[in-house]
């Protein structure tokens, strides 16, 4: 098995204080034919929308080390053996990722934990599922929407994930999930109620008002004072999803 | 995490129970005392993930129901809180609110018209318990999520159904009111409400008026105007421009010449659909829907042209009163009805004065001559 190898680039931000997501190679690269980069993937408007909440951060406080500090991570091994392309193309287009981890199927979740990696964001519910069940926090990546990418951070917290209804109150890796949530809190208290550069949602699908009203209590008790909150009661989601633009999801990955 | 984590930064944050105690169609909910119940409280929430609970349909699919959308400062009465936002700002409203959380509101202009809804959900589902043939209420605020808790602690408070909402924390509600298949939104906000006309979706500004008169709680009641309600504002056009001789004579010529459809139109199909299904089951007379309608028109006359459009419509419509101009607040008085739609201010604001509960309709030739009177 090869070790998954990780690798610093020039933009390594102060590692204290950083919230370290970590977001899969697949989603942020699209491979084109005949070209000797990848073209933008899916993840391209989540990656700029981060960037613009860490510009705004250092806009109000120059020496701000709360920041996000995005690690691009290969999940399979095809991916893991195309190392230079992906660096190349990460400064090709300007991307500001601090780190790259190299690994395949079998050792990504321990190359997250090993670099202490707040948030993981793929597209794959598999892998979702895999780095969660191991205590990582971890969203899955919205992709899906037609129309121009929106430039506030659109983050979405499904009541599945803060409520899990046969287990009692319970979050998936619940220690891992406190620290994140907290700092999260305290990156969107950086900013004012109104024009914020990122936005947390919550969202209920099943039960009724109270779910969605203890879903935000939820959230307030982690520090974090969501600006919005839709309960749907079995009405059907898709609608609404579109109206909203996540550009991720936290949700029970299982099941 | 322990339950007793549950706390706001301020304060200790706790949901408060319904007030009353469980009537029927309730039976699976239960009271939320304190934080022990939560997880019990939980596992009933998910045992209502099946959507037919005994004894009707209660979380019927937006394209099934006729839904009503209403935002919270018509709902319910927010004055005191709406003049923190304007002279304080934003910050202070929302830590106004949470400070407040555990306070209801008292009911708003269209609290009212909302129970109405809701006798006549019992009376349907007693009917037919299968179907999604229902009122689905949707709160639908600009209030940011803090105020949720406020909000749902009202809805308990006033024993009222209203499960589903979206607190859009600023954006535009239009997307989600399309998304909802929103048959009619209720909002205190002129601006939202020309904003929903302007997507076709209907819709009417409320006001708290001084005084409110006594509503029945097992009929529903709705009156509407006809030009530039129902109906679309040409007729009203001539006369604003030409004069009530010209507008005589138009109608005259066009009698037989259906008037274009209004923007409330599609709410008067949807409650005659609804009425139908009480007539199939025998149940005319004691229909818990009654429609009317209040124009300035003369039976003798321009009220004909009315009429047949409507009947060319396949609408019903109870009761036709045709005032040829005489003032509508004493004929409002009478018929109190839960709602009253009518696109002149003027309108408005003498059915308010009499107590009636109206909603200004902002469409057509009117808004840009709001001072002269019909």
């Amino acid at each position: 098995m090869t070790a998954s190898i990780c690798a610093a680039s020039d933009t390594r931000k102060n590692a204290e204080h950083t919230v370290v997501v970590a977001i899969t190679s697949h989603s942020v690269f699209e491979s084109r034919d005949g070209d000797d980069v990848f073209g933008a993937g899916l993840a391209f408007p989540l990656l700029q929308a981060l960037q613009r909440v860490n510009e705004q951060l250092l806009e109000g406080n120059p020496d701000e080390s709360l920041l996000f500090d995005v690690v691009l991570v290969t999940t399979d091994r095809k991916q893991q053996q195309q190392r230079s392309l992906i660096m190349s193309s990460t400064t090709h287009h300007g991307l500001d990722v601090s780190r790259f981890c190299f690994s395949c199927e079998e050792d990504f979740v321990e190359s997250l934990q090993t670099n202490a990696v707040d948030l993981f964001l793929s597209t794959d519910r598999k892998e979702l599922l895999q780095a969660s069940e191991q205590g990582v926090v971890s969203a899955l990546l919205e992709t899906h929407s037609a129309s121009p990418p929106l430039e506030q951070l659109r983050i979405l917290f499904c009541g599945d994930f803060l409520i899990q209804p046969d287990a009692g109150l319970k979050l998936a890796g619940a220690q891992s999930a406190k620290g994140f949530l907290s700092r999260l809190g305290e990156v969107r208290r950086r900013f004012s109620v109104q024009d914020s550069p990122l936005s947390i949602t919550v969202l209920t699908s099943r039960g009724g008002r109270e779910s969605c009203g203890s879903a935000i209590c939820v959230l307030r008790s982690f520090g974090i004072n969501a600006d919005e909150a839709y309960c749907l009661a079995g009405a059907p989601r898709a609608p609404i999803l579109n109206v909203l633009q996540p550009h991720f999801i936290f949700m029970s990955f299982d099941g | 995490m322990s339950m007793d984590a549950l706390q706001l930064m301020s304060g200790h944050v706790q949901l408060t129970a319904s007030s009353n105690a469980p009537s029927s169609i309730r039976d699976s909910r239960g009271s939320w005392e304190d934080q022990d119940a939560l997880s019990s409280k939980l596992q009933e929430t998910s045992a209502r993930r099946s959507r037919k609970v005994e004894g009707g349909v209660f979380f019927p699919k937006p394209e099934n129901a006729v839904t009503v959308a209403v935002s919270s400062r018509v709902l319910f009465r927010t004055d005191r809180e709406q003049k923190v936002y304007e002279q304080k700002g934003i910050e202070e409203y929302l830590s106004y609110q949470i400070q407040h959380e555990n306070k209801p509101f008292a009911p708003g202009p269209a609290f009212s018209f909302v129970k109405a809804l809701e006798a006549v959900n019992g009376r349907l589902r007693a009917l037919y318990p299968q179907s999604e043939e229902l009122f689905d209420l949707v709160l639908v605020t600009y209030n940011h999520a803090h105020v949720g808790v406020r909000l749902i602690n009202t809805i308990n408070h006033h024993n009222l159904f209203i499960e589903r909402f979206c607190m859009t924390g600023g954006s535009s509600p239009i997307g989600y009111l399309k998304a909802w298949h929103t048959n009619l939104y209720l909002s205190a906000d002129a601006d939202k409400v020309r904003e929903a006309l302007a997507e076709g979706i209907a819709a009417a500004t409320m006001f708290m008026p001084e005084k409110l008169t006594e509503v029945s709680e097992t009929q529903l009641r709705v009156a509407f105007d006809g030009d530039a309600v129902l109906f679309s504002d040409e007729s009203e056009r001539i006369f604003k421009t030409h004069g009530l001789d010209k507008f005589f004579e138009h109608e005259k010529e066009n009698e037989d010449t259906l008037l274009d459809h209004g923007p409330l139109k599609g709410f008067l199909e949807a409650l005659g659909k609804l009425q139908k299904k009480f007539y199939a089951k025998g149940q005319r007379l004691d229909c818990p829907i009654r429609t009317f309608l209040v124009t300035a028109r003369s039976a003798a006359s321009s009220g004909i042209r009315a009429l047949k459009t409507l009947r060319a419509w396949g609408l019903e419509i109870d009761e036709a009163l045709f005032l040829a101009g005489a003032p509508k607040g004493p004929m409002l008085e009478k018929i109190r009805p839960h709602i009253y739609f009518d696109d002149q201010m003027f309108h408005i604001e003498g059915a308010a004065q009499m107590g009636t509960i109206a909603a200004h309709v902002p469409y057509g030739i009117a808004q840009t001559h709001q001072n002269k009177q019909k």
